[in-house]
């Protein structure tokens, strides 16, 4: 049912570049460096590893899936911000 | 009797009255609020806009720094695609400090049209 009515609307290539610029612009609001990193390496990762489907209905489970991380992404930006590394990492500092 | 000694008590007490405003009030572009230089924000000069957003994309890992130039476009002539465009906008974005909105995001597609969209944003830094 569920993967029938993701089958019926597969995403345009705007929609699909609109996720994965929410998903860079939730990764900058992490406090933490390391966290931060992860989740941008981890977005371009996982759009890079998916642009070659073909199959309407892969696009869209990928696509579904890639909407829930951006929830869990928002959520975790905010509890991650509750508890902010007090120093910064070595890596954020200006050459 | 009471009349007069009322006037000259009056006479004595009475302060001369004058016009509180002064005679030439300031000009009035000086009263008006102005907006502080941070709000308003100021144009960056275009050539310096050049450089920077042109350094940008050279440290952008998938480009050859050679094939940069003003007025390349991401796509044809620099080899990327639509996923690498929006890591240069959002690059862009850290560089100039300053947000851009998905739409505008979308229309840039090369180095020029990049330049010309912040040279002519007020909020770039």
């Amino acid at each position: 049912m569920a993967s029938a009515s993701a089958a019926a609307a597969a995403p345009s290539k705007p929609e699909v570049l609109t996720l994965f610029r929410s998903l860079l612009r939730t990764a900058r609001e992490f406090c933490d460096y390391n966290v931060r990193e992860y989740v941008r390496r981890r977005t371009i990762d996982g759009f890079r590893h998916n642009k070659d489907l073909a199959d309407p209905s892969a696009i869209s489970a990928a696509f579904s899936d890639g909407k829930s991380q951006l929830e869990v992404a928002k959520r975790q930006a905010v509890v991650y911000s509750l508890y902010a590394p007090e120093v910064k990492s070595v890596m954020e500092l200006k050459r | 009797m009471a009349a007069t000694a009322r006037s000259a008590l009056l006479k004595y007490l009475r302060v001369p009255v004058k016009p509180s405003l002064p005679s030439n009030p300031l000009p009035f572009t000086l009263l008006l609020r102005r907006f502080s230089e941070e709000v308003r924000g100021s144009f960056l000069d275009k050539s310096e806009v050049t450089d920077r957003v042109v350094s940008v994309v050279k440290n952008f890992q998938k480009v050859e720094p050679s094939k940069v130039t003003p007025n390349a476009h991401f796509q044809n002539d620099l080899g990327l695609d639509s996923l690498d465009t929006v890591e240069i906008v959002m690059a862009l974005e850290e560089e100039f400090g300053f947000e851009i909105p998905d739409n505008e995001a979308d229309k840039i597609s090369s180095i020029d049209l990049a330049v010309d969209f912040i040279a002519s944003h007020p909020q770039a830094k």
